[in-house]
This record gives C-alpha cells, structure tokens and sequence, in this order.
C-alpha cells in the first residue's frame, strides 16, 4: 500500500494530525496506524480566549474518522518496524506501507511503581480504566500514589473507599497548583460526604467501554475520563481521604503486616505500612519512543524523540507530536512542554501543518499556541486555568505574586516580574482569562496599578481593550 | 495628577444642562482643551462617585477615573474642539474606554495614540437582518446556535473561511473585506452597508510586525479568535418606524443576528508594538503627555505613519473576521430553514467599529478642517446626507449600533446632525463584549492559604478592596441608561432596541 502521509497512533496527537492532514491537504492519502480500535476524537471545543481552548475527548470507532475524512484510512494493526530510509512501515499482520512523511504519535506510558504485582494499576489509558472501574466495585482501601491531575481527580470522584493519597511533595496537586490553590481546594477534599455532589458539573467527556473492545497500548485517556466509569467502592462508611505528604511508595509486599488481611502492603518511606485492596500508581509517564528501525533517532533525557520547531526528528520526512516527542527547540518565553490533552492536540494539528508545508515545499509560521503555555482542566469541580509560567516556572524563585481568593468562589494568582506578568492560576469563573492572556502576551508594564489590578471592585475586563 | 479635595476638584466641574457637563482647563495639566461628558441622572452619580473615590487619601496612582482621563487627553498636543466623554466612559488604557477626541492633520504637533484606538483594534458590531419572526426562531434556537461556529466547514471554496497562511493573510490585511468578497464569504451589497467599504486604503501589511501575524493567523480549524459573540435579537420595540423599514425592519419580533468581534491578538500586539515604538519617539520628539500610557507620535512622523497603516491593516483584518462570522451564520439559518440566505433576506443592515482612527472632515469653528478622529469604545454616528454614508441611509442618518452586555438588550441608533456639530459624529458603543456584571460583595480570605504560600519564599500582595470606600464605584453602566442619555442629548435618535434569545461563542 502507499500513501503519502502516516501517522502512528490513534491518541488525541494522531487524531488531531490526521484531521488537520484532511483539511490542509484533502488530496493527499492519510494512513493513521492505530493499535487500538477505538480511536480519540476532539469534541465541543470552547475557545475560551484566543490560545486556550477548552475540549472534550471522545472514544469513537476508527471506522469514523474515514466517514468524516474520506482521505484518512484507518489501519488496526501494530508496526514493528519503520524503515525511513526506504520509506516504509511494516506492521504485525505482514502489511507494508509506503509514506512520504511520517508522524510518530504513539503517546507514553505510565510510569508504574512495579511492574509485577497485579494489585498495582496504572491509570492511563482505555484499558486501564476498565480494570479499575472492575476493581474498585469490590474495594474498601486504596492507594493512590501521584500528584499530578490522574490523582487529583481519582482522589476527588471516588466515594466509598477509604483513600491513602501518597505524594512526594508538601501540598496536593502540585503538578498543576501551588500551595495556595491546594488550600484553596482542601476544603473539597474534607467535606467529601457532604451533598456537593450534585453541583459538581462534570459534563465533558463522553466515555464508554465497552467490554472486550478494548485492546492493550490504547491511547492515553481525555479529560472527564471518569464520568462514565463507576467510581463507587462498597465501603459505606469510609469516605475519607488521609493525605501522606512529601513520601513515596519504596516497596510492596503481599506478606500480612498486621492483623487486618490486604491483599497487597505498600511500604512508605515514611516509615508507614499501608495494607489495601490496590495500589492506583499515577506518577507520571515514559514516552513510548522505542519501535524498531528507529534506535538512531535522537532523543531527549526524559526519553522522548527531539523535534525540533516544526516538530521534525533528527531525521527528515520523520515527524513526532504529542507525549512521546520531547521539544528541541529555543523556547518562547512563556511556553514549556507538559504532557497534557492541550499540548497533544496543538501538536497534532501543528504537525499536520508542518507536514503538509513540507510536502509543498511551502513556508509557514510555527504556530502561535507555542510562544503562551495555557491548559484548561477541572479539579474539585472548579475550572482551572494555568497560563504562562503558572508555577513561576524558569523564573528561579525571583518573581511575586498577586493573589485574590474568596472561599469556594474563586482563587487567582498573578506571577509578575519587573512589574510585567508572566503567569497566572485563575480558579472558578473569574472571566480573567483573555485579559491575563494579553497581558503575558504584550509584556504592558504593570508596575503603576500595583495590587489595584485585582482590587475586586474595579471591572479589569475590558481596560486592556 | 494633581492631587485636590474633592470639593476643589467639582469647582472644574460645570453641569451645562440635564445631560451634559464640562471640564474645564486647569481640572488637569496643560489642557488645550476643555472636555465634555454626557450623562443621565444614574450616570452623573456614578461619575462623579468614581472621581470622589478617587480623591480619598492613598488613592493616588492605580486606575484613573474617566473623567481625569479625559482631561488628560484634552492636554494632547494638536487636540481640536473638545475631548468627549460618552455616557459609557470607563477608565481604560491610557484613553477612557467611550473617549473620543479629534486632532488636526495640518497642525504638525498634531499627534496619533494608539491609547486612543485601544488594543482590539476595530473592535465592532455587525447587524444581519432577516424575514423570520420570533415564533419560527424559538423552537430551535438552540440547534441553530450550536452550528454556528461549531467548525470551520472544510472544502467551501479553494481556501478557509479565514486566512490560513502566511500569504492569504497578507491579502486580507490589505483587502479587507474585498478578500472576503473574492473568496466569496460574502455579498457584494455587505460592504456598502461597512464603515469604510469594509476595507481601509491604507493599510499596510509589511508595517506589521512577524509577532502580531503570527499572533493573528488561527489554529487549524478554529475560527481563529475565541471570544467572538454573536446573539440572535429579536426587535423588542420600534421608535423610528420609518427608519427602521429603510433598514428592512418592518415589526416587533423580526429576528436579526448581531455579530461581535475585533482583530483581537493581532490588534493586541499592533498596539503594543506601536507602544514601543512611539515611547521612543516621544523622547527624540520631544512630546509631553499627563499620563505615561499616552504614549503617542507626530501624525506624520514614521512611527506614527506606520503605526496608521498597520492599524488599517488590523482594521482590515476585524472586517474580514466579522464577514466569516457573517458567512457561518448565513450557512447555519439556510441549513435550519432549507432556505438560501438569500430568501431569507440575511443582509446586513449596517457595521460599526468601536476602536479606530479615522481622517474625516468636520466643521471647527466655522471652519472645515481634516482631522485624524480617535474613537476608542465610540461609534461613528454620521448624519442624514453625510457623503461617507450609503445611499439606504442617506435620509435616515447612519445605523448605529449598540451592543448591550452579553445577554442584555441592543440598540439601533441613528446619527444626528446635532451629533455632528457636538461630538465630531460619535455617540456611545454600548456594553462593548465585557461581559461586567455587577459583582457581589467578596469574603476575602487569605490566612490559611498565605500560610502555605510564605513557605515558598516568594513575596506576595493580596488583592483587597479599598475598605476606605463606603460604595463601590461600580463601572458596569446600563446600557438602556447609556442609549437614552445619548438620545436625549440629541447626540443621536433611537431607532430600535433589540433582545437576545441565544448567544453563541465563537
């Protein structure tokens, strides 16, 4: 078979750059090799302001993305090897597919505690859900190792199971929030039982697994992977979430350690053992960069592929997006790589771009979403919106911040250098958005409004216009 | 900015009828000018709260009221007549949102401020009028809203709704809404209805830095710009029953589509680059200002020359965003109804931009005189048988259209020769796109959280309200108050109001 574009992986990466093909270049034949069949769609995107788009991720039959895209075939099936110097992809079943440019979107893996113990899950993809969801129907105790937004939202949907939250730093949710918003937010953890669960607006994804479909190496999970899977354990009466900060897992054991009987011990370096029905082992990801043929591409510390701006490996017509790429590039001021939905998505599509450009031979723009870091997500029920070095990020410890919050409404948090802002959390409805994105964007001198620029009787909305 | 009782500060101050007051020279700096603001009972109170609240001690720096803004604008060098507050003024960069002022294009001092034009550059309104009534609307309003800019359609025309690349771009920033019209998004007869023609002459793509048209061209398969509106209206109440039918608005009910939108983060980084720029220039050129934000340049100097282009080019490009939005929504009531656009009369009845520089001809003591006109958060409101108005409107005066807050009632105005003659043919702009809202009073609370933050190291400045004031100045401006304000100051007519029964956000 030939074709002009392939694209590896079925993730929102792969979807996004296969779509983003389809429109640029609807001529040219697109082969999206999936090894999983069911496929990720991105739905209901709300712009929320020029760069930060909010979005929902749909599991869907790969037979759908050739219905809305005819120029997009899809191919269940497995590669085994990838040979870019004769331009071609074998995959398991024996198919070899030729290609002029490929993307490589085979996403990441989680990172598991240990490999060998069957009360050890990792929580990432479609596969990984439907063995959770079975589990935890039965579970009175669970741990849940990871601080990153997997944890948080496992830690805030489930009800019924007594949670031990393991996390290596001082505060919950640190990948995303600083010590402050994680106060913010520790009023939702302790009063869990209480009758919140019926405003909590959870109306993004759309998921379903349905049993027997689902195949191993499926793509990473969207946002709202939760709100479709029972998260209800059998425990009535423990509800609770007991936090151990600033630890980490360093062994498990299926050996009684007391008299209460735990199918699996977890070890803390804090001294403690915790028996429980499972450990969730949410701790992060490993690219999923190795596929025969392709040992000599460069890579980066974390293992993912080096791309360069136009998402380029070290080799031409070689093309990477999503988790398994690690950026190469001179950084715009305000932007990092993470491993999130939104990062997955705007490099799919980029590389669509950049593939397509390539192929023509024509110029283009690196896309305008790589110079502000935005993300949009749901914790605890609230909307979360990180923007630029949200975290202080690059800044080493040399900037400050400006901080409104009024309990349960809303916290926001302004990180300003030199009087210019550089970041900001913004939680809750706070219509801020689009202005603190302008104003990372056009680097305006703030110095003169001082604390007013938040002062909650002056409508900022619109000043900057 | 000089610091005076409140008392000293109203002695500046002179209420010359029910809705107009005047600020006289001395109320701030170097005036060369004097100022005028229009207001209503509601809005003098709001006004005048905000300026007293000022003027507490420790209120110095920070936001200044609009009605110091003003009068700082009234100490720019090559200033004419007066510098106009509109009923809807809010403090804003550098010039108040709803100030405009005019300076003569023959005075060499005269300069140009991209404070004076705003950020989202063109920012505007359009109406699309339609034969339906609110009884065929209703039932399915919500599919209709949801199609609109659910997608940009794939395959209309040889290229996207909007420009994709770095070339189509360039064309549009130069062609305006004749890009649109050559793609064919839109009819012929939409830019007779546009300030402009749709299209500003002058614009100049290669005056744009990389930056902003970089910032400008869209994500694949967005529309480019989030935070674009529109609203399907239907026609709440009539005032001008023959203007309105020469604007095709014959009953109570009739639907119309308003459409909001700018250049957004193109405008954004035109402006800031021009800040820049011009912060430069004002050194060399030796230009003083009362407020550092009114950076500015000579009309004529480069900078300011090049600031002019690129924004017509900005201009240009918010035209050619609200002719995609005009083409969706045309495409999105023809899929709901089986009907062509056409058959359902989908014109657009007029569009106006809110933040922009214009050169003009006016009247200035006796004297006819081209001006550059900045209106920041101002409309154009032309009157009757102005030569820059089409031919539709050429009895009626020019449609004015004011858009309410999100989700509250429009208006339909039309300009005055009274309005010609008093504020260089301006009115107000309505609510704008903020979507301000009256806020209740916060329960800040910082302890427990401040706790965890101090551990870090870093410096921290909480947000609080000024616990000094006993009312909040609360800037949200009804839009009801603000239409009537304008149309009994004469500045102009109300014509039509119109209410929302959908929003959609692009």
């Amino acid at each position: 078979m030939d074709s002009t574009f392939i694209i590896i992986g079925g993730g929102i990466a792969g979807v996004s750059c296969a779509e983003g093909l389809a429109f640029l270049a609807p001529e040219e034949k697109v082969v999206l090799i999936t090894a999983s069949s069911l496929i990720k769609a991105v739905t209901n995107i709300v712009p929320i302001s020029q760069n930060l788009t909010q979005f929902d991720v749909e599991e869907r039959n790969i037979v759908t993305l050739t219905e809305m895209h005819p120029s997009v075939s899809v191919v269940h099936d497995l590669v085994v090897r990838v040979d870019n110097e004769n331009k071609l992809v074998e995959t398991k079943s024996g198919q070899v597919i030729r290609y002029k440019k490929l993307c490589l979107c085979t996403g990441a893996s989680p990172k598991l505690i240990t490999e060998n113990s069957p009360h050890v899950i990792g929580i990432r993809d479609t596969e990984s859900v439907e063995k959770f969801s079975s589990r935890i129907k039965n579970a009175k105790r669970i741990v849940v190792v990871g601080n990153g937004g997997i944890a948080t939202e496992i830690v805030h949907e489930i009800r019924g199971v007594e949670i031990i939250w393991v996390i290596k730093d001082k505060h919950i949710s640190a990948t995303f929030v600083d010590p402050g918003a994680a106060e913010f937010f520790q009023n939702k953890l302790t009063q869990r039982n209480d009758k919140s669960e019926c405003d909590r607006v959870v109306k993004r994804m759309k998921y379903t697994v349905s049993e027997g479909q689902v195949t191993k190496g499926g793509a990473a999970l969207g946002p709202d992977w939760h709100s479709s899977c029972n998260v209800k354990g059998t425990s009535v009466a423990s509800s609770k979430v007991q936090v151990e900060y600033e630890c980490e897992i360093i062994g498990v054991s299926s050996e009684q350690q007391d008299n209460e009987e735990w199918p699996i011990y977890a070890e803390l370096t804090n001294g403690k053992i915790i028996g429980c029905d499972f450990i969730v082992s949410a701790t992060g990801v490993v690219p999923n960069s190795t596929l025969n043929g392709l040992e000599e591409l460069n890579k980066g510390g974390d293992g993912g592929i080096l791309v360069d701006s136009k998402l380029q490996t070290s080799e031409k017509d070689l093309f990477a997006a999503g988790d398994v790429c690690t950026v190469n590039w001179n950084l715009a001021e305000h932007w990092f790589q993470m491993r999130l939905w939104t990062q997955a998505l705007q490099m799919g599509r980029y590389a669509a771009k950049s593939m397509a450009c390539d192929l023509r031979g024509e110029d283009f723009f690196q896309d305008f979403c790589f110079e502000l870091f935005t993300h949009v997500t749901k914790f605890f029920g609230f909307k979360v919106v990180l923007l630029g070095l949200y975290n202080g990020q690059k800044l080493n410890g040399s900037y400050e911040i400006l901080l409104r919050m009024t309990k349960n409404v809303e916290y926001i948090k302004l990180i300003l250098k030199d009087g210019k802002l550089k970041g900001a959390v913004l939680i809750g409805e706070t219509d801020l958005e689009e202005m603190c994105e302008n104003l990372i964007l056009n680097q305006l001198d703030l110095t003169i409004y001082g604390e007013d620029l938040l002062n909650p009787d002056i409508d900022v909305e619109d000043y900057f216009d | 900015m000089v610091v005076r009782q409140y008392q000293e500060e109203l002695k500046y101050l002179e209420k010359i009828n029910d809705y107009c007051w005047r600020i006289k020279k001395g109320f701030q700096p170097n005036m060369n000018v004097e100022g005028i603001f229009y207001v209503n009972n509601t809005l003098e109170r709001l006004m005048l709260e905000e300026l007293r609240n000022s003027c507490r001690p420790g209120m110095v720096g920070g936001f200044l009221p609009g009605v110091k803004q003003i009068a700082n604008v009234a100490a720019l060098p090559g200033i004419v007549g007066r510098s106009v507050g509109l009923p809807d003024v809010h403090s804003g960069y550098g010039f108040a949102i709803g100030n405009m002022a005019a300076f003569d294009m023959n005075d060499p001092k005269s300069i140009v401020s991209p404070g004076g034009v705003g950020f989202d550059i063109n920012c505007g309104v359009r109406l699309l009028r339609t034969n339906l009534f609110e009884k065929d609307v209703q039932p399915i309003k919500e599919q209709l809203a949801q199609s609109m800019f659910d997608h940009i359609p794939v395959g209309v025309g040889s290229k996207g709704i909007i420009p994709m690349n770095a070339r189509d771009l360039e064309e549009a920033l130069e062609m305006g809404m004749d890009w649109s019209l050559r793609e064919g998004y839109i009819w012929a007869e939409d830019k007779e209805h546009c300030e402009e023609y749709g299209r500003m002459l002058n614009a100049d793509p290669s005056k744009v830095s990389m930056r902003a048209k970089k910032r400008g061209l869209p994500q694949l398969g967005t529309l480019g710009a989030g935070n674009h509106y529109a609203e399907i209206q239907v026609v709440e109440e009539i005032y001008d029953k023959w203007a309105a039918s020469k604007m095709g608005i014959e009953d109570k009910g009739q639907v119309c589509v308003m459409i909001h939108s700018g250049s957004r983060g193109f405008g954004h980084q035109v402006a800031t680059d021009a800040l820049v720029q011009m912060e430069k220039a004002m050194k060399r050129d030796n230009i003083e200002t009362n407020d550092r934000q009114l950076a500015c340049a000579h009309i004529h100097s480069t900078e300011g020359q090049d600031y002019l282009k690129s924004m017509a080019a900005a201009a240009n490009f918010a035209w050619v965003n609200r002719s995609s939005m005009t083409f969706l929504s045309r495409q999105a009531f023809a899929k709901q109804f089986h009907m062509s656009p056409d058959d359902l009369d989908m014109h657009v009845i007029y569009d106006v931009s809110h933040n922009i520089a214009k050169v003009e001809e006016h009247i200035v003591d006796g004297k006819q005189k081209t001006l550059l006109v900045h209106r920041k958060g101002s409309t154009r409101a032309f009157p009757p048988h102005h030569p820059l108005i089409p031919v539709d409107y050429q009895l009626t005066g020019q449609p004015v259209l004011i858009g309410g807050t999100m989700g509250t009632c429009s208006y339909v105005l039309t300009g005055t020769e009274e309005g010609m003659k008093e504020t260089f043919g301006s009115t107000c702009h309505g609510a704008g796109r903020a979507l301000s809202r009256a806020k209740a009073r916060r329960n800040l609370d910082y302890k427990d959280v401040l706790a965890k933050l101090e551990q870090s190291g870093i410096s921290i400045r909480v947000a609080s309200p000024n616990l000094v004031m006993e009312e909040a100045p609360e800037s949200y401006k009804n839009v009801t108050d603000v239409v009537n304000t304008c149309h009994a100051a004469g500045i102009s007519r109300k014509c039509i109001k119109l209410r929302p029964i959908a929003v959609i956000k692009g």
